[in-house]
């Protein structure tokens, strides 16, 4: 590798932990293909780098909107749960299913979302707390929170409805990530945001937080099988690192109407992606 | 009238009650804060030792990791490969040392339900492991 493409190492890394931390999503989906096709990487290695790339995304996002109270500790825990068997079941079942049919579910299920995310909007008011009873089971877990939003000075308090549906939607998360090799980040952050209520800067705080750890279990194999370069590892890891101490910095701020329509976006456009590899059509390896 | 300065000391006020609101969710946050935080820093820490140490000619930077086994040995001649894979391996333990730090205070604090919660997270990624490592 010569010094040009380690510096521009250190540029996309920059851009994927900017984008990573202010989404809520590991930034992997972009790393992969840029070390594959920019700087011709051999995609274990690429998948290697880029999950380390993922846990310096997690830690750097997290560390700070841990410290502001914007994770959800007990959420992501308790989420975590399904991720991480998610992950499990997914890199077990990865011989048995076809990618392709997986590629085109994938697909129709981002660009939904993608969609919902747009549609709904989400003012002060719609945050606002409303005195409905929790579920037997929520009430038990105590998952609502309360977070105060830098960019128009507010407490708000919020519940988490439909911990059951939100287990599920983990599952799915951490089976893709064991399947595809793709975060569970954009399944996570719209599961939390849609069918459990949570507003929308919690939502990617705590699916930051929860990244670093399934990304973890598969760093370790794979650095374990001696794919992992230790001189490429470092160069993203301080290219993420420069990046979430913007992005963090950028989604305090943000309006969460700002955060949304930029998600939808990304969705959108890794939804066409995933469409496009179901159908055969290569754009990515 | 009130002046623009008794607005201003009041609104400052008044974003710092509603600040002072939030310490209600618990000092969890501050523990694995400093967790996530040491992580980063000593991960980052080796890693510019390791550029220095290679600059200053202790050797090539590496292409493959160092293994488990011989980071020690790689460690104590302090050579850019060792710096690097530590570095590296560090920031991958980090999460791992952030579910750890959220038992210990889910523990201190009796709560248990999110005990047995974090304990099954941490089975889990131990299966993972072991089927990984075959």
């Amino acid at each position: 590798m010569t010094p040009v493409d380690l510096a521009l190492v250190v540029v996309a890394s920059f851009l994927a932990g900017l984008a990573g931390s202010y989404l809520g999503i590991g930034g992997g989906i972009f790393l992969v293909p840029f070390l594959t096709l920019g700087i011709r990487v051999d995609l274990p290695v690429a998948v290697a780098t880029s999950l380390v790339g993922v846990i310096a995304t997690s830690s750097g996002a997290a560390s700070v909107y841990v410290r502001d109270r914007l994770a959800n500790l007990r959420v992501g825990m308790f989420l975590e749960i399904a991720t991480t068997l998610g992950a499990i079941a997914g890199a077990t079942l990865a011989v048995f299913v076809e990618p392709r049919v997986l590629f085109l579910v994938f697909a129709a299920v981002l660009l939904y979302s993608a969609a919902y995310m747009a549609r709904t909007r989400e003012t002060a008011r719609e945050r606002a707390y409303r005195p409905v009873r929790d579920s037997r089971l929520a009430a038990r877990l105590d998952l609502a929170s309360i977070y105060y939003d830098h960019e128009d000075q507010g407490v708000y308090r919020y519940r988490v409805a439909r911990p059951g549906a939100g287990l599920a939607a983990g599952s799915v998360a951490g089976g893709l990530s064991g399947l595809l090799g793709v975060g569970g980040g954009f399944v996570l952050v719209p599961a939390m945001n849609a069918v459990m209520g949570v507003p929308m800067k919690p939502a990617v705080a705590t699916s930051n937080l929860m990244l670093g750890v399934t990304a973890a279990a598969s760093a370790f194999i794979y650095y374990s099988r001696g794919l992992v370069n230790p001189t490429l590892a470092s160069m993203v890891i301080v290219g993420v690192f420069s990046g979430t101490y913007l992005g963090t910095r950028l989604l305090l701020k943000a309006k969460p109407r700002r955060i949304r329509f930029a998600f939808s976006i990304a969705l959108a456009a890794i939804g066409v992606l995933m469409g496009l590899r179901g159908l055969d059509v290569a754009v990515v390896p | 009238m009130i002046s623009r300065a008794t607005f201003d000391a009041v609104h400052r006020r008044l974003v710092a009650l509603r600040r002072g609101a939030l310490s209600e969710v618990e000092d969890t946050n501050r523990l694995i804060y400093h967790v996530l935080r040491g992580g980063i820093l000593v991960s980052v820490g080796l890693i510019v030792l390791g550029f220095v140490a290679s600059l200053a000619g202790a050797g090539p930077l590496p292409e493959t990791p160092v293994p488990f086994r011989g980071l020690a040995a790689e460690l104590r001649s302090l050579t850019p490969a060792g710096l690097l894979s530590l570095g590296v391996l560090v920031l991958v333990m980090t999460p791992i040392a952030r579910v750890l730090a959220s038992l210990l205070s889910f523990a201190k604090d009796r709560v248990r339900l999110y005990v047995l919660v974090t304990g099954i997270v941490l089975a889990n990624l131990l299966v993972s492991l072991l089927l990984g490592a075959r």
